[in-house]
């Protein structure tokens, strides 16, 4: 397809947009579904259908809005861009939406001719308008939870349909992966990455551009991208919204990889129990594919590239990226030493990119507005926004997006406006079974990489529990040592057998059979587990729990015999 | 070539060895039980840790390429330290049955546990396995003493090609299964037993030797195996003159460290009464060369009728230059009366390249024909 195609294809979509006074979104995103978005969306549309007013207004299912405890959420935009949101709306509530914003016109063949369960539902809608329930549930714009927040990656998550290409293109995607291979080489793009300050969203944070130019430099003739979307953390959710409410986003993204590392395949690897990221982005392929973005010849060029996906089984360690490998290749999902790095020897022996879903969901907005652009969010060393799936005790809980550098005082209180009841804030997990925790002491923290490092704690891929006061810290730690047991992959002996020790330790002194020496005994198990274990799971395994030994001590000590 | 320094000592080793690798052909055993030399590298055991100049932590040798220069040294304090904890952990899930274990003496996890002197563990022993299965005539697997170190799955694919066994599991309760834990006969086993030799505790033995003496009862007697033309060299473990087991002795072998099932089960033939062991002639022609003084003729039953044939009814023993004298004295007797066409040479699979060549050379140049002929062909 060629450029002035792909512009058509916006222009008649946005057009077609702007002819409604207003445009009702609902979310259909897991949490909301989980909380009855899909019967609300149908409400929605029964109402709409009901009021023959289907040329004026439009209900569009889109992705997450953010505030998920609220669910579902709907948000109306009107023509002129104004917005209000709804939260928690039931099927009642949606006709009495429907009922607020929709003219309910006159059949133009009459009421008779209209079959009974619209009529039904037209003298339901006559009803809900004189309902005043709507009102209670307007959820301000002004709340931290919004004002807070700074959308690069999330941008157009909530507005855009996900199951639709030209709601994409109507948005401006696939522009940056236009400018990309018809503007730039390989190398600039490798190198504006680098200047942008990205650094990988999956744990680690290694900086993106350094891994795409060591890929692009790798002499190969067959190169591959991979998109790790095995999103493993208990709680965090950042990577299965962003593939199943903008699944195109997440796709250019990963077709800048390929166009600037030289590959011609590539794969998302999606955890299995994530049937609708799987399947929203099996259809971005298809329709991409369909439209000439993917495939041969993209938009004109001679750039080559196809997608496929591959699904994992649930095992926690395939988010290791040898293990990943593996996992694609068809083997058992069994993480290997490093080096050789995946960049010069990765699937199948072959130079690859393995970047977290975020990571490549960051990439189009950094080329379409530029490196200096992103590099201005965030802090020194850790560029940009980052997205986390607000978890635990709080009273609003979801997903946000924040600049880098943001202190943990202003997620917790402002934000997450504080703990609910008369418990306390007591920490902040971050970085799921391979992070730790920060106490209260430290809410004044800048969240970025190294602050978090120093801390005792990592970034990780976006999980942000938060603990009150009612939670016993040995008892949390064994919950992360229970998963990392079961998660475990069982090839080298520290983790397969350290990890059932720390358990067995904790065990102990919960089931008050503590001695004194334990938590040294405890500590020191932990440290060989951390520094002799082959892969990332085992060497992060023992965080949670010498994290609440450095800051919770107090804790572990009462457990022993006075 | 590549140089490095391992313990002071400057090695030359081509591109592509790993550092384990390079120490252990130069005499330095750095401890180590899931590499073997001839399987892919794994990494699970961790052992194998090095000091390398430039480096702050100890890396995994088995998992480093040499490289030009290297600096490394094998011993340290803090490497004890490490590989002590290791060995460690590793008995929180082994019990220590050494005063009974039939691989005593040649567990390599004893080894280190002795060079290290962990005594016992000092962690609460917790096992995570007991399956026990005796499913077939060859090899036992003990899964309490299996240290989980996957080299039979890695000699079974990578050598045997068959890829019968693998892990199943997760985490602890991780084990080496054939498909669904079944027996091993409905796996795509062919019982070579490479796995058996592979392993380094008893978690596989061959079943011959269960109770049947240590390794410091045995005897080792090094032979060839005569099975095929390939010629492995076997290695006999031996205790009063009967074969424990059989296992592919290393050095400098054709076969390395592995053996096919006929090789490494089947040689009970050895101590069987009813094998041959010198020439014998025909009772009746050994009386009309003069050989024996006890005329004799041919039974009206066919000895192929009769259930088990007694081999002394028909045959007596001769030495072997009787036995030569007569076969080419017969050869020579039929050439000159019915020319050399009428003597067809059928040659063995079980004789090597060598023997076979030299088999076709006595039927074209001594006997004069070229009616040669091979059982591979037939
Ligand atoms: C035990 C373990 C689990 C991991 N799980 C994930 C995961 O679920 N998603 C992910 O993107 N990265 C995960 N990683 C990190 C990956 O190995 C890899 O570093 C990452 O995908 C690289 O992408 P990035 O540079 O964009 O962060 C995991 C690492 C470890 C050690
Ligand atoms: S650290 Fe744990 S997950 Fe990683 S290789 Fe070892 S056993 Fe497997
Ligand atoms: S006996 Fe041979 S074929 Fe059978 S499991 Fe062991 S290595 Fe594989
Ligand atoms: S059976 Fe033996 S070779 Fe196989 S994993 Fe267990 S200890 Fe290692
Ligand atoms: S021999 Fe290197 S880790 Fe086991």
């Amino acid at each position: 397809m060629s450029r002035e195609k792909l512009d058509q294809m916006a222009d008649r979509e946005r057009e077609r947009q702007e002819k409604f006074d207003r445009r009702v979104f609902c979310c259909i995103s897991t949490a909301c579904l989980s909380a009855g978005a899909g019967r609300t969306m149908q409400a929605l549309k029964d109402g709409l259908e009901a009021s023959q007013s289907g040329d004026k207004v439009e209900v569009v299912q889109t992705g997450c809005m953010g505030l998920c405890s609220r669910g579902p959420l709907v948000r109306v935009r009107e023509n002129t861009g104004e917005e209000t949101y709804y939260a928690d709306v039931t099927t009642e509530l949606a006709e009495e939406l429907i009922a607020k914003y929709v003219p309910l016109s006159e059949p133009k063949a009459g009421d008779e001719a209209l079959a009974p369960e619209i009529i039904e539902t037209r003298s339901r809608l006559e009803a809900a308008r004189r309902k005043r329930t709507l009102k209670k549930h307007i959820l301000s714009q002004n709340l931290p939870f919004f004002t807070k927040q700074v959308k690069v990656v999330l941008r157009d998550v909530g507005y855009v349909d996900p199951e639709k290409l030209e709601d994409y293109l109507a948005h401006g995607g696939y522009q940056a992966l236009y400018k990309a291979i018809t503007e730039m080489t390989p190398e600039e793009v490798c190198d504006e990455m680098s200047r942008s300050g990205l650094r990988g969203r999956g744990g680690a944070g290694f900086p993106t551009g350094t891994k795409w130019t060591f890929v692009r430099k790798a002499e190969s003739d067959i190169k591959y991208v991979v998109v790790n979307g095995d999103e493993g953390d208990p709680g965090a959710y950042m990577d299965r919204t962003m593939m199943e409410d903008n699944p195109h986003q997440v796709l250019e993204g990963m077709m800048i990889a390929a166009y600037a590392v030289g590959a011609y395949h590539g794969f998302f690897y999606i955890r299995g129990e994530y049937p609708i990221a799987i399947d929203r982005i099996r259809r971005a392929i298809r329709a991409a594919r369909r439209a000439g973005i993917l495939g041969d010849s993209i938009l004109g060029s001679d750039f080559n590239f196809n997608a496929d996906v591959r699904i994992g089984a649930g095992a926690f360690v395939c988010g290791e990226e040898t293990a990943l490998i593996h996992s694609i290749e068809g083997k058992r999902g069994m993480p290997r030493m490093r080096p050789p790095y995946p960049a010069t020897s990765g699937l199948w022996g072959k130079p690859t990119v393995i970047n977290n879903v975020e990571t490549m969901a960051s990439v189009p907005a950094i080329l379409l507005n530029g490196a200096d652009w992103y590099a201005k969010i965030g802090t020194d060393q850790s560029k940009g926004t980052k997205v986390f799936a607000l978890a635990g005790q709080l009273t609003n809980t979801g997903l946000i997006e924040v600049p880098m550098g943001i202190s943990l005082r202003e997620i917790v209180y402002e934000m997450g406006d504080n703990v609910p009841g008369d418990a306390e804030f007591k920490a902040a997990q971050t970085g799921g079974p391979s992070g730790g925790c920060i106490p209260m002491s430290h809410v004044d923290t800048p969240v970025d990489y190294e602050r978090l490092k120093e801390l005792g704690s990592i970034m990780g891929s976006g999980g942000l529990v938060i603990i009150d006061s009612t939670t016993s810290m040995p008892q949390f730690a064994r919950f992360f040592m229970d998963f990392c047991v079961d998660e475990s992959c069982g090839k080298c002996v520290p983790c397969r057998v350290g990890t059932v020790q720390i358990r067995a330790l904790l065990d102990k002194l919960l089931e008050g059979r503590g001695q004194v020496g334990d938590l040294e005994r405890l500590e020191e198990v932990c440290e060989i587990v951390k520094s002799t274990s082959l892969c990332g799971l085992g060497q992060s395994a023992p965080n949670p729990v010498l994290s609440t030994l450095q800051f919770f001590r107090e804790e572990y000590e009462i457990l022993l015999p006075s | 070539m590549i140089t490095l320094t391992i313990d002071g000592k400057k090695i030359q080793i081509e591109e592509g060895t790993n550092v384990l690798e390079a120490a252990l052909r130069n005499g330095i055993d750095i401890p180590h039980l899931c590499y073997h030399s001839d399987l892919s590298v794994s990494g699970g055991c961790r052992l194998c840790q090095v000091e390398v100049e430039g480096y702050d932590q100890p890396v995994t040798s088995c998992g480093m390429a040499c490289a030009e220069g290297l600096v490394i040294q094998t011993q340290s304090e803090r490497l004890t330290a490490i590989r002590r904890n290791l060995i460690d952990i590793f008995l929180a899930d082994h019990p220590l049955d050494c005063v009974t274990c039939d691989k005593a003496g040649s567990c390599l996890l004893q080894k280190y546990a002795y060079e290290y002197g962990v005594k016992e563990t000092s962690y609460i022993p917790i096992y995570s396995k007991t399956l026990y299965q005796d499913d077939n005539p060859f090899f036992i697997r003990d899964h309490q003493y299996c240290i989980l170190c996957g080299r039979c799955v890695r000699v079974c694919d990578e050598i045997v090609g068959v890829h019968a066994i693998d892990f199943a599991n997760r985490g602890f309760e991780s084990h080496i299964a054939t498909p669904y834990d079944g027996p091993m006969i409905d796996s795509s086993c062919v019982f070579c037993g490479n796995c058996v030799e592979v392993c380094p505790t008893a978690a596989l033995l061959p079943v011959s030797r269960l109770k049947r003496g240590r390794e410091w009862d045995l005897e080792r007697v090094d032979s060839i195996c005569g099975y095929c033309g390939v010629g492995c060299k076997i290695e006999y473990a031996v205790k009063d003159n009967e074969i424990i087991y059989a296992q592919a002795s290393v050095q400098e072998s054709v076969n390395g460290s592995f053996l096919c099932t006929k090789g490494r089960y089947g040689w009970d033939f050895a101590v069987n009464p009813e094998r041959l062991t010198q020439p014998m002639v025909r009772r009746d022609l050994a009386y009309s060369l003069g050989i024996s003084t006890e005329n004799w003729r041919l039974p009206k039953v066919s000895p192929l009728d009769i259930d088990k044939p007694d081999v002394d009814d028909y045959f007596i023993p001769v030495d072997w230059e009787t036995a030569y004298e007569i076969v080419s004295s017969k050869l020579v007797d039929i050439v000159k009366e019915s020319g050399p066409d009428a003597i067809v040479g059928l040659a063995s699979a079980r004789c090597t390249n060598e023997e076979n060549y030299l088999f076709q050379k006595l039927m074209r140049a001594v006997i004069g024909t070229n009616n040669v002929d091979h059982c591979a062909r037939l």
